[in-house]
């Protein structure tokens, strides 16, 4: 059931080898033990990979399709803006009521926004890359416009959304939604028939529509989806950062892109898997966590990790053409 | 490439990246500055500066955290500081809202914080060391308000201001001390108001817009030197330059900064805008050295203006050997 | 002197041997057949001596010296070049620039003169038969013309060896014999070819020696006028294989399930015909006369222009595949890599792929029914692979063809559109395609068989169908049918 393909298994490997170098490379604490695996830190790791790592789950099926969605940041900032817009209006409803109205609009408007994305590319057959990439623009372009062009500060005061963001922003929250949703998609894309057709799709389009699969529909929601969950990742950012900035999230998809190919997913569609992306992310995750321990200056920081996003996808792809 | 080849490179790679940085010796404090965006002229000077300072001093590692401009990467990185329990935490915040949560995990991890330059929503922090944008705003208000009347024999113009990022207490106070000013004269008129996020490039784009839409502009107020840099090149280009004033805010030194701007004619004043480094660095290694010392909850520094005739004078003092 | 000389070669691909101490002799001016069922290494014999695949260990001596041949550019200025089965063109360029493109026989300046291209390329395309402007890109040209446009490129750059790979799998016979003819030619002037094929009556007409390979080795060479397709098949197999019988003599239920009445489409002109149950009807047709096109028309791929389709005695009009299998037809298309297979998803995966409503309750796919609604059906096919989940990329071609037709027949469809389904694949897998064939029709169901070879029609088929640029010729029962009325009819 748990079909750890030659992929995968290479992911974990490099997972499990950044782990030791981590482990290895941790400064000590004042009582000797290694601050690295302090229960703090792996949490903070877990806390900080889960923004970027809600995106790359939606990510993984839109690159599964030979997609890509290059929008998502954009989508974030825009989820933000809307969450805090909305909890900071003045409104008669109880906490529980406003704070379930911010988040439902938020998550609303990104998947249409999504959803817009995947019908302009399956109705009106325009490539993804150009279709998100005009959206990444627009949208926010739509998030300033709302705003304003500024940020709108959630107080650490009695109000509802400071009540919202207390609640949402816990270590707790945040890592279990992430878990939560991982879990949910990895069932879905592993066991279910819409799981199969975005994998179908991807491998062999032209193959699909010759068997009669509903191209359409299933491009409409795999894009859908990347918008949800960028939404859901914009109202974790709002709670944690206590606001709504139309300016959030800039290259986020390019880092989740990084952790779904670093997960053992091909951009060209068909092969990947969720699991993978997680461990793509873990990998970044710990990394960076490894880096900033030993104060490494935070440009080098850059450069190491580019190098190793590609030694990463070098190796997986030198093994699968033997 | 074959998988112990790749292990054996990444090790190499990291350890390389890892050592660079020496473990703090025993007699050494560990001072950690969390800087929200190096790309900033005015905040690599801060960098460049406190970095001076405290190697001057001795007994003191310090390292700098790049944020570069993004609020989660700047909390992570807070974040991260905190596990390795620093004697001293100074942080410039880049959005107020986005820090105030971690700086106040910080002091419940027993950390001292010095808040630098820009504020937060709560006072999470030790001390609070910023110079006064209001008291800066209301010099470059008078500024531009006597030299109006000196050119029209009244307090009239046109103004255009050129803004900085929206969300941080520097614009607001910036815009609300010279408006003080401004509406005493109601005959001093705003006409363009443009947002160039601090940086020159998006400043000069601006005010080519500004300028083709406004046939008559006395003073451009530009809320940071490189922002009245950008506006003065694109008037340059146009043609314009001679028909206007420009003011900046931060009298950097060396040869990019305002300073010298003012020395060759480009700015005709510029208000400096401390790095607030200097405090910072003494109220640090008080509290280092001295675990009973109580700093004050806020230190407020003056600014000053330069103009041509002590431009000189301000340029020497100000220039640190070897800046930019 | 040997022309070419292959010892010893060796070639694994992960845990699997394809090449296990090979070797082949080529004399010049000879045309020399290269045998053996699908996985027995020919296909990777050639691409080594063609420079595209490096072996392991081994050498290759050209007029008895060792040549280092590790680039197919090398290979190249060896004289030696390929044409291969999976035709590598670049569809997006033009005919002139896939042929001038790295070819060391053509003088480029800095900048590429049309004329130039042009009086390089027309007597290479002239001998090959292929009258279409250097401009026209490649990507518009049916398989077939692709074909014969890649051996325009082989003799274009001058080889002494051509290796070619199937190369008669998509063309008709007019344009095989001008291929017959070409090759003939080409051995006078010195020219060696070595001829990659299943088809035994090719082999037996054009060649002079032949060389049979069995799991990797070399089994054995042996001069074509001295043996017979009987030892060659025993080297092959390592067995006698009896082919099964013709067709038996099956009338058709009479119950007309398919009525075609002057269909057209883009490509097709003023189709009808009927299609009875049980009934396997044969299109045969030259390249470019509209068999594909039939198909893509009763699927709903090419939009209908005119005319009418009777389905079981309503009339039906697909707009898509999707409504097609749902009123009941199936089409095995024409090129199983391009339109067929999802190679990175499993044998199962891929045959289930059109019928998971059925499999599922709740969205979720239920895996033992899955399996267990394959597993007849693979058996009764005979697939071989090493599991239900290995890769459709990992099987052999004859394997992957099964996996297509377990695919359409699990959506349990009236009538059958087959494209070619014998194309490339071996000896074993034709004969189990046939007799699948036989038994769908002994079952009830309607089949339609497009194929290039006219033995293979004459064989399987009731009736015969023959196109010619988009209409219909003639029709014939094949017990009157001869191979040359069927030609006379399509061209």
């Amino acid at each position: 059931m748990i079909l750890l393909n030659l992929r995968e298994f290479r992911s974990i490997l490099g997972l499990v080898g950044i782990l030791i170098l981590a482990i290895a490379f941790s400064p000590a604490a004042a009582d000797g033990s290694r601050i690295f695996l302090q229960p703090g830190n792996l949490t903070d790791i877990l806390r900080q990979i889960s923004v970027i790592g809600i995106i790359a789950l939606a990510m993984t099926y839109v690159i599964l399709t030979a997609g890509i969605d290059l929008s998502v940041g954009s989508i974030l900032a825009l989820s933000t803006s809307v969450t805090a817009m909305i909890l900071t209006r003045a409104s008669s409803s109880s906490y529980s009521q406003h704070i379930i109205v911010a988040i439902l609009a938020a998550l609303a408007i990104s998947t249409a926004a999504g959803a817009l994305n995947g019908a302009v590319i399956a109705l009106l057959d325009i490539q993804p890359f150009v279709v998100t990439l005009a959206s990444m623009i627009g949208i926010r372009g739509l998030a300033k416009w709302l705003t304003g062009n500024a940020n709108i500060d959630i107080g650490f005061g009695r109000d509802v959304a400071a009540a919202f963001a207390a609640i949402v922003r816990q270590k707790i929250v945040v890592i279990g939604s992430y878990l939560a949703l991982a879990v949910m998609f990895w069932i879905v894309l592993s066991r279910t028939v819409f799981g199969r057709h975005v994998r179908a799709i991807g491998d062999n389009e032209l193959a699909g529509r010759y068997t009669g699969l509903p191209i359409r529909s299933i491009k409409i929601w795999v894009y859908s989806l990347s918008g949800l969950l960028s939404g859901f990742a914009g109202v974790l950012y709002a709670a944690e950062n206590h606001q709504g900035n139309p300016n959030a999230g800039v290259a986020y998809e390019l880092d989740a892109i990084a952790a779904v190919v670093i997960g053992g997913t091909r951009l060209a569609g068909g092969k990947g898997s969720i699991p993978g992306t997680i461990v793509g992310a873990l990998t970044i995750g710990v990394l960076t966590n490894m880096l900033r321990l030993n104060n490494v200056d935070s440009n080098v920081e850059m450069m190491i990790k580019a190098v190793i996003i590609v030694l990463a996808v070098a190796v997986q792809r030198q093994r699968i053409a033997e | 490439m074959t998988l112990f080849r790749y292990t054996a490179f990444v090790t190499l790679l990291v350890g390389a990246g890892c050592s660079g940085s020496k473990p703090a010796s025993e007699k050494q404090f560990f001072v950690a500055f969390s800087q929200c965006n190096n790309a900033e002229p005015y905040r690599a000077a801060q960098n460049a500066l406190m970095t001076k300072v405290f190697g001057d001093t001795g007994g003191v590692k310090l390292v700098i955290a790049d944020g570069q401009q993004d609020n989660s990467k700047q909390v992570a990185q807070v974040e991260t500081f905190i596990r390795q329990k620093p004697d001293l935490l100074i942080v410039a915040p880049n959005e107020r809202a986005a820090l105030t949560a971690i700086m106040g995990q910080a002091m419940e991890a027993k950390i001292h914080v010095i808040c630098l330059e820009r504020d937060i929503l709560q006072p999470s922090y030790t001390t609070y060391i910023h110079s006064d944008n209001v008291a800066i705003g209301r010099m470059a208000g008078q500024f531009i308000v006597d030299a109006l009347t000196k050119k029209y024999g009244k307090p009239k113009g046109n103004v255009v201001q050129m803004r900085g990022l929206l969300g941080v207490e520097g614009e607001i106070s910036r815009n609300s001390g010279a408006r003080e000013l401004f509406d005493k004269n109601p005959e001093i008129k705003i006409v363009a108001e443009p947002v160039a996020d601090w940086i020159q490039a998006k400043a000069k784009d601006r005010m080519t817009e500004v300028l083709r839409a406004q046939p008559s502009i006395d003073v451009v107020y530009g809320h940071n030197d490189p922002m009245a840099i950008g506006a003065y090149l694109a008037a340059k280009e146009l043609g314009r330059d001679k028909d206007m004033i420009f003011v900046g805010v931060d009298g950097l030194g060396g040869p990019a900064g305002g300073i010298k701007k003012v020395m060759d004619g480009v700015l005709a004043a510029t208000f400096v805008y401390p790095l607030c480094v200097d405090k910072a660095v003494e109220i640090a290694l008080n509290m280092l050295r001295d675990p009973a010392f109580k700093p004050d909850k806020e230190y407020s520094l003056p600014s000053t203006m330069v103009t041509a005739s002590n431009a000189a004078q301000m340029y020497r003092q100000f220039t640190v050997p070897g800046q930019q | 002197m040997d022309l070419l000389h292959a010892e010893n070669i060796n070639k694994h691909y992960g845990g699997v041997s394809a090449l296990r101490g090979a070797h082949f002799t080529l004399r010049a001016g000879e045309v020399h057949a290269l045998m053996g069922e699908n996985g027995a290494g020919k296909s990777t014999l050639a691409k080594i001596i063609a420079g595209s695949v490096q072996a392991d260990t081994g050498t290759i001596l050209v007029d008895g010296k060792p040549a280092a041949i590790s680039s197919p550019l090398d290979a190249q200025r060896f004289g030696i070049g390929i044409i291969y089965q999976e035709l590598d063109l670049f569809p997006h360029l033009s005919v002139g620039e896939n042929i001038v493109i790295g070819n060391l026989r053509f003088r480029e300046g800095r900048f590429v003169r049309f004329q130039k291209v042009e009086s390089f390329c027309r007597p290479f395309l002239e001998q090959v038969g292929l009258d279409c402007p250097t401009s026209q890109t490649s990507g518009t040209l049916s398989i077939g013309q692709m074909q014969l446009l890649a051996i325009a490129r082989a003799l274009s750059m001058n080889a002494r060896v051509i290796l070619m790979d199937e190369p008669t799998s998509s063309l008709f016979d007019d344009s095989v014999e001008r291929l017959f003819r070409l090759i003939a030619d080409l051995k006078r002037r010195g020219v060696s070819i070595v001829y990659v094929s299943h088809k035994m009556n090719e082999i037996f007409r054009i060649c002079d020696r032949v060389t049979v390979l069995r799991d990797g080795e070399t089994i054995g060479t042996r001069v074509i006028a001295e043996t017979g397709a009987g030892e060659l098949i025993r080297m092959m197999v390592g067995r006698e294989l009896k082919t099964s019988a013709a067709r038996p003599e099956i009338q058709p239920s009479g119950e007309i399930i398919l009525c075609v009445v002057n269909l057209s489409t883009n490509k097709l002109h003023d189709v009808s015909f009927e299609l009875h149950r049980g009934e396997v009807l044969g299109i045969a047709g030259l390249v470019g006369s509209g068999r594909s096109e039939l198909g893509a028309a009763l699927f709903g791929v090419d939009p209908r222009v005119g005319g009418a389709i009777h389905l079981k005695r309503k009339l039906v009009a697909p707009r898509s595949p999707r409504e097609a299998i749902e009123l009941g037809v199936g089409l095995l298309p024409e090129d199983r890599k391009l339109q067929g297979l999802m190679m990175q998803m499993s044998v199962i995966e891929n045959s289930t792929l059109a019928v998971l409503n059925r499999l599922q309750s709740l969205g979720f796919i239920r895996s033992s029914r899955e399996t267990a609604e394959v597993k007849p059906l693979f058996d009764d096919l005979a697939l071989k692979c090493s599991s239900y989940g290995a890769s459709a990329g990992s099987l052999s071609g004859g394997n992957q063809q099964k996996v297509l037709l377990a695919k359409c027949l699990l959506a349990n469809p009236d009538v059958l559109f087959l494209d070619d389904p014998t194309r490339g694949i071996d000896v074993g897998a034709k004969e189990d395609i046939y007799r699948i064939i036989a038994k769908l029709a002994a079952g009830g169901k309607a089949v339609i068989f497009v194929s290039s070879e006219l033995p293979e029609l004459l064989r399987c088929c009731d009736r015969i169908l023959v196109l010619k640029e988009g209409r219909v010729t003639a029709t014939y029962d094949s017990a009157a049918a001869t191979q040359e009325k069927i030609m006379a009819a399509a061209s």
